[in-house]
């Protein structure tokens, strides 16, 4: 895929993630509705290797999928919390928020430090809902994941449960990854 | 994270060569069927790709990218990833489903199936 406008920066986001999907359709909706020429371009990690690589040397397609990544125009990357905050402060309608990012009382940035932290929360929680291929929650969200399937499960679920703690079962309908759910 | 290494010791076949590089491959050969979304796919890749350092020439490992090759992936009827499909000679002779992220591990998993 190219990316027609090199001066913006581009999100990669996890097409196989429902959240991340959300989010995504969420940024591409407010880069549009202004005409801010500072808009953010928004497209998938997608399956090749070489072809990320080619948006950016260091670009590694297994550390794109396990953080957000936004490929800056000067070459540079941001990841984490810290890519999330460069997309706010994108985005027409967030920039004004988005500038206390940037508040440093002596040295740190109380208020990038908890948009780390909410981060680091939301990525740890996605398989929660629904990015089965998210891997293994962390130990403070497997109980509400259990609950969550549990609840599935009860109400009619559509997944087996996996043979190992290190396999993401496919869908019983459509196994391919990029079967969407309804 | 992970240390991913720029060095990919995994080739990847698709569709089109799997049938040259696989089933008519000589030998012990391992294929992965995975996709890059899958995190476990992920956290194993490390371990995965030091596996194949140590075990070629001798063995040789392929991936199969289901999201790409989903044929494939419905031909040996795979129910998730990563998995695991040793070969010899072109035949099926072992397969493990999400094998715990660990080269000793591995390495008895890709070895076994080929033990005399």
């Amino acid at each position: 895929m190219q990316i027609k406008d090199k001066s913006a920066p581009v999100l990669l986001f996890n097409d196989e993630c429902g959240v991340c999907r959300s989010i995504a359709n969420w940024v591409t909706k407010q880069a549009q509705a202004g005409s801010s020429a500072t808009s953010i371009v928004v497209r998938p990690i997608g399956q090749d290797p070489d072809e990320l690589r080619s948006l950016n040397q260091g670009l590694n397609i297994w550390e794109a999928y396990a953080t957000i990544h936004l490929l800056m125009p000067d070459g540079s990357m941001k990841l984490g919390g810290e890519a999330v905050a460069e997309v706010l402060r994108n985005l027409p309608g967030t920039e004004w928020f988005a500038s206390t990012f940037a508040i440093s009382v002596f040295g740190i940035r109380p208020f990038q430090a908890a948009l780390n932290l909410a981060y680091a929360i939301l990525a740890d929680v996605r398989p929660v809902f629904g990015c089965e291929s998210c891997g293994t929650p962390s130990w403070w969200v497997r109980p509400i994941r259990g609950a969550v399937k549990w609840t599935r499960t009860v109400f009619g679920g559509s997944h087996r449960s996996s043979p190992s703690r290190h396999f993401t079962s496919l869908p019983v309908k459509g196994r391919s990854p990029l079967a969407r759910p309804i | 994270m992970p240390g991913y290494k720029s060095i990919d010791r995994i080739r990847t076949v698709t569709a089109s060569t799997f049938d040259r590089l696989v089933l008519k491959g000589e030998g012990p050969i391992v294929v992965e069927f995975m996709s890059y979304g899958c995190a476990h796919c992920g956290v194993l890749e490390p371990d995965l790709q030091q596996v194949a350092e140590m075990v070629e020439p001798t063995e040789k490992i392929f991936r199969v990218n289901i999201a790409v090759d989903q044929e494939l992936a419905e031909s040996y009827e795979i129910q998730g990833t990563p998995t695991l499909i040793m070969f010899l000679d072109g035949a099926v002779v072992g397969r493990d489903e999400g094998p715990t992220p660990d080269v000793s591990n591995i390495l008895a998993v890709v070895k076994e199936p080929y033990a005399l």
